[in-house]
């Protein structure tokens, strides 16, 4: 059963899913069976608005960790996601090509970006964020931005 | 459609974004070069606010929104005013078919987001048409 931290910043509810680990950037990376699937969160999806393109590098791609694994073009910005680990993408997400607002519509979920074989998964958890913590910075990031309007 | 009733075009009022000012260079274009005798812009602006007579106009006309984005507010203000969407059309699903055209700039769009303005227009264009020739039809 999905478990998700939230706060509401102004009129915005913005949940942190528990089962995963995340940076400060707000790139989140699940681990099953030995692959490790990367997404965005939730506040940095509603933060960067509706998504129109979504890169990402493609399959057999070798990655070190923080390198850029995708571009990711919304009606407001364009962002470079770097990868929260080093390894070999093994697939990207098939909906993206279409449907990239799915990244909006769920992104702990069907909006995930692609899959990656962890390299060095140990030394990469450790630089992670638990959700606990990640979930303190996003608040924090959500109330400077809520005081800049 | 009877004389009197013309084909509404609503915009998204995205002030501050590009893809809100491609909404509206859209519907000037539609309304003020391409078909001026057959459409009326009605600003979202005035929906928001409550004001009776933009709230008549979308009640008792086909309406055609232009939202900039998946909020939609142009669709939502039209249906709580008591309106009905006859075609809904949004900028980012035309950027996605032409990436080319990448609007950027606010007060000043770039070429790319000029071109746009013009593509959606054009469909625009024919949904008018579409909605003027039943209302023709149809008395």
């Amino acid at each position: 059963m999905t478990e998700y931290l939230e706060t509401q910043v102004d009129k915005f509810t913005f949940k942190v899913e528990k089962d995963r680990f995340y940076t400060t950037f707000g790139v989140w990376a699940l681990l099953y069976g030995g692959t490790a699937r990367i997404g965005l969160s939730d506040y940095l999806q509603q933060t960067s608005g509706d998504i129109a393109f979504a890169d990402i590098q493609p399959a057999g791609t070798v990655l070190g960790t923080g390198e850029a694994c995708a571009s990711i073009e919304t009606i407001k910005v364009d962002l470079e996601i770097l990868s929260p680990l080093a390894g070999k993408i093994l697939r990207v997400n098939p909906s993206l090509e279409m449907t990239p607002e799915v990244i909006n519509e769920d992104p702990y979920g069907q909006g995930w970006l692609c899959e990656i074989e962890p390299s060095d998964w140990e030394n990469d958890l450790a630089n992670l964020l638990a959700p606990e913590a990640y979930f303190e910075i996003m608040k924090n990031q959500a109330e400077e931005e809520l005081k800049k309007k | 459609m009877s004389k009197e009733k013309k084909v509404i075009i609503i915009p998204c009022s995205g002030v501050g974004k590009s893809f809100g000012t491609v909404s509206r260079m859209a519907a000037y274009q539609v309304t003020e070069d391409d078909r001026p005798a057959t459409t009326q812009l009605v600003p979202l602006a005035l929906l928001v606010l409550g004001d009776e007579e933009a709230r008549e106009t979308v009640e008792n006309n086909p309406v055609v929104v232009i939202d900039g984005c998946q909020l939609a507010c142009a669709k939502k203000m039209v249906l709580e005013s008591g309106g009905t969407v006859s075609k809904e059309m949004a900028v980012l699903d035309f950027y996605r078919q032409n990436r080319e055209l990448k609007p950027q700039g606010i007060s000043q769009l770039n070429e790319g987001g000029k071109k746009l303005a013009s593509v959606i227009a054009a469909a625009v264009d024919l949904v008018v048409d579409e909605l003027t020739e039943e209302g023709g039809k149809n008395g």
